[in-house]
């Protein structure tokens, strides 16, 4: 089904139920909603229309309008559809979605902590990223919102007690531990060996970026989403600018869409690079961890040949890039690829062949495309599970009409099966970078872009190295945007490895967890086992890894 | 038979064996306390075959009560600053803290975001800053040459 299929079919499908309303992109469709029908209209466009859910905006119109604004963004490869459901300030009340789409439920938590609604019939309303000792009736989106004192003290947050007293026995992780330099907390409780329950606490690096993106001028905002993640800045920058570029009608010239898309491609070579020597790491192979990461060094040599920086590259302004390929760039950058090339063939090679790397691997933490498809799972996670969700191919942004990539699927769904579509996609950026080289548009870096951007909404939809990014971007005409809301992967990915988790070994949570490349700052735009006296059966994440390989050796 | 003699008091000579072990072999804690992760993969960068901080002795581990030096990356968050406190006291004497770029020495980019209370030495006592956005390795290098250094000088140590 083409996107324009699926558009007129979605139209179809909500004729009955809600009344629509004109939209900027012939892409889009939007219907406006009472929130009574929802639920129907959801479980049509997801049951009947094969359609998923990519994100839940939310907005809050302000008080003079006195209403809330929940949007539903439903996305069929290049199309999207959102459904508008409006609710007064004073009493917002909106039914669940979970019904049809379990993994929504991260989405409503998230609303209701950011805008205060109440969602009737949620299995989950509790925090999401914002501490436990958050204010009540405090919500960060309400426009006429004041950010609270932080209290002097805050008591320690979600912590339960270890031990077996509640009959199970519960191992605590995080928020601090070396494995993945980033804090989020974990609990999985465990019948002898096997992981019998699993829930994750986040937040702790929730800084308030969408907030903090109503308080600054359009230029401004674009610096600080890149960091948003320092792995995928380019990424998020990129997004971000598609989306203000389509609300002003300005084009990027296609010399600084190429390059954009050339950037893009070294940041997923780097990053699944990373991810490589990180995942080996907690498998215990720590000399395929230092290999990957010297050679990573190769890609960071060409960003910051390319950009000036290693990290944050800064290359994107609004309405073009500002850094210039020369011919000797080129050949550099070349060269470069020949390498990395060379190097990711040796880790193929090493991935699918080691006898002991392949005992931590394969059938290891299995995800079948029912269950990617359940959880909505994005990017190499899913595509590890034969779901193609690409938004490269699916639906080309930018550049990628002039120059595709191809799409790298396996079936089996195991840890195995995600280190080779993530090293086969290094060979697929490689390619695409080395076609840019060739055939690099000429022309300006750059297009005029106004000082005001004009009032409207847009959505970008940008692959990540770890997925599917989606931004939504709302501007009322002035020097500010109204609403920038970013919807990162890692956030569904997540939800499928408190699942996973559950029935296997203990000592393979590390890898699993592993597998689907998390990403903390990036979803808690923001976990660790504590160390404790007296409680011999609290682990550190150090001694869970010890404990992991020991199994293994065994 | 050798004659030794010895100038100085025990307390003196194995305080100094102390400080020559400190210096020569300091392990390090990392701890992003709200960080957008740049600043974490440049130090784990720092740590890999091109850059080695190894080299110089710095070993990165898990455990607060191993460590004699905290790495700190990132604004402080509401939610993390009761952790990185709980990490600092749980770390033995004496113990240095190393705020790792703009955002642990000043809030950076994100200053004035309501989830974030402030930089790294509004929460703990911090003894060497390395600006950047992140810091390149090098600098990492050079702020924790610069900290061992310093230790030469005992005064600096309590």
């Amino acid at each position: 089904m083409t996107s324009e299929e699926a558009l007129n079919k979605a139209g179809a499908l909500l004729a009955p139920l809600g009344s629509e309303t004109p939209s900027p992109d012939p892409l889009r469709k939007d219907a406006i909603l009472p929130p009574a029908s929802l639920p129907a209209a959801a479980a049509a466009l997801v049951e009947q229309g094969e359609f998923y859910l990519s994100a839940i905006t939310g907005m809050d119109l302000g008080p003079e309008a006195g209403q809330l604004e929940v949007l539903y963004h439903f996305c069929h490869a290049g199309a999207v559809v959102t459904l508008r459901v409006q609710t007064p300030r004073q009493q917002p009340e909106i039914p669940t979605i979970c019904g049809s789409i379990p993994h929504a439920s991260l989405y409503e938590r998230e609303v209701v902590e950011m805008l205060g609604v109440n969602i009737l019939g949620a299995p989950d309303t509790s925090h999401l990223y914002l501490p436990e000792d958050w204010p009540a009736n405090t919500y960060p989106l309400r426009k006429d919102f004041v950010a609270p004192q932080a209290p002097d003290s805050a008591p320690e947050v979600g912590e339960s007690q270890p031990g077996s007293s509640t009959g199970r026995f519960v191992v605590p992780i995080g928020p601090q531990h070396p494995a993945l330099k980033e804090p989020g907390r974990f609990e999985f409780s465990v019948d002898g060996e096997i992981v019998t329950g699993a829930s994750v606490r986040l937040g702790y690096v929730h800084r308030g970026i969408e907030k903090a993106c109503e308080e600054r001028n359009w230029t401004q905002g674009m610096y600080l989403l890149e960091r948003v993640c320092g792995i995928c800045s380019h990424t998020h920058a990129f997004a971000y600018v598609l989306a203000v570029e389509k609300l002003a009608g300005v084009e990027a010239p296609p010399r600084a869409q190429a390059i954009r898309e050339l950037l893009a491609g070294l940041e997923r070579i780097h990053s699944h690079l990373l991810w490589l020597g990180v995942a080996a790491h907690e498998a215990g192979f720590d000399t395929l961890f230092m290999y990957s990461w010297r050679d990573r060094e190769t890609v960071m040599d060409l960003l910051e040949k390319l950009t000036g920086n290693r990290v944050n590259y800064s290359a994107n302004i609004l309405g073009g890039v500002k850094c210039e390929i020369t011919s000797e760039l080129a050949e550099t950058i070349r060269q470069g690829l020949d390498f990395l090339e060379n190097r990711a063939q040796h880790y193929l090679t090493v991935v699918t062949t080691d006898a002991s790397f392949l005992q931590r691997t394969r059938g290891i933490g299995v995800t079948t495309y029912e269950q990617a498809l359940h959880f909505g799972l994005l990017g190499p996670t899913a595509r590890a599970s034969g779901l193609v969700r690409d938004i490269r191919v699916e639906a080309p942004y930018g550049a990628y009409k002039s120059f595709p990539v191809s799409v790298v699927k396996e079936t089996a769904g195991d840890l195995e099966a995600k280190f080779i579509v993530r090293i086969k996609e290094i060979f697929v950026s490689c390619a695409a970078i080395r076609m840019i080289l060739d055939n690099l548009p000429g022309g300006e870096l750059a297009a005029r872009m106004p000082r005001k951007i004009p009032a409207g909404e847009a959505i970008s939809r940008v692959e990540a190295p770890r997925g599917e990014l989606f931004y939504f971007v709302k501007s009322n005409g002035g020097e500010k945007p109204e609403r920038v809301h970013a919807r990162t992967p890692s956030v569904n990915n997540f939800a499928s490895v408190m699942q996973l988790a559950i029935g296997h070994q203990l000592a393979d949570v590390p890898m699993i967890l592993a597998g689907i490349d998390p990403c903390f700052s990036c979803n808690d735009r923001m976990v660790v086992l504590r160390p404790r006296h007296g409680s011999p059966q609290v682990w550190s994440w150090d001694e869970l890894l010890r404990y992991a390989n020991q199994v293994v050796r065994r | 038979m050798m004659n030794l003699t010895i100038d100085k008091t025990w307390d003196t000579i194995l305080e100094q064996i102390r400080n020559w072990a400190r210096i020569n072999s300091p392990w390090a804690i990392h701890y992003n306390s709200g960080s957008c992760n740049g600043c974490d993969i440049e130090i784990l960068a720092t740590l890999t075959p091109r850059y080695d901080l190894e080299r110089f002795g710095v070993k990165l581990q898990g455990s607060p009560r191993h460590a004699d030096v905290l790495i700190c990356t990132g604004p402080v968050t509401r939610q993390s600053r009761e952790r990185l406190l709980r990490i600092y006291e749980q770390m033995p004497n004496p113990k240095f803290v190393v705020a790792v770029g703009s955002c642990a020495i000043s809030g950076g980019a994100f200053h004035g975001c309501y989830n974030v209370i402030g930089h790294i030495d509004e929460v703990i006592p911090v003894n060497a800053y390395i600006p950047g956005c992140p810091p390149r390795p090098e600098a990492i290098i050079d702020g924790v040459v610069k900290l061992l250094n310093s230790l030469k000088n005992p005064e600096k140590i309590q």
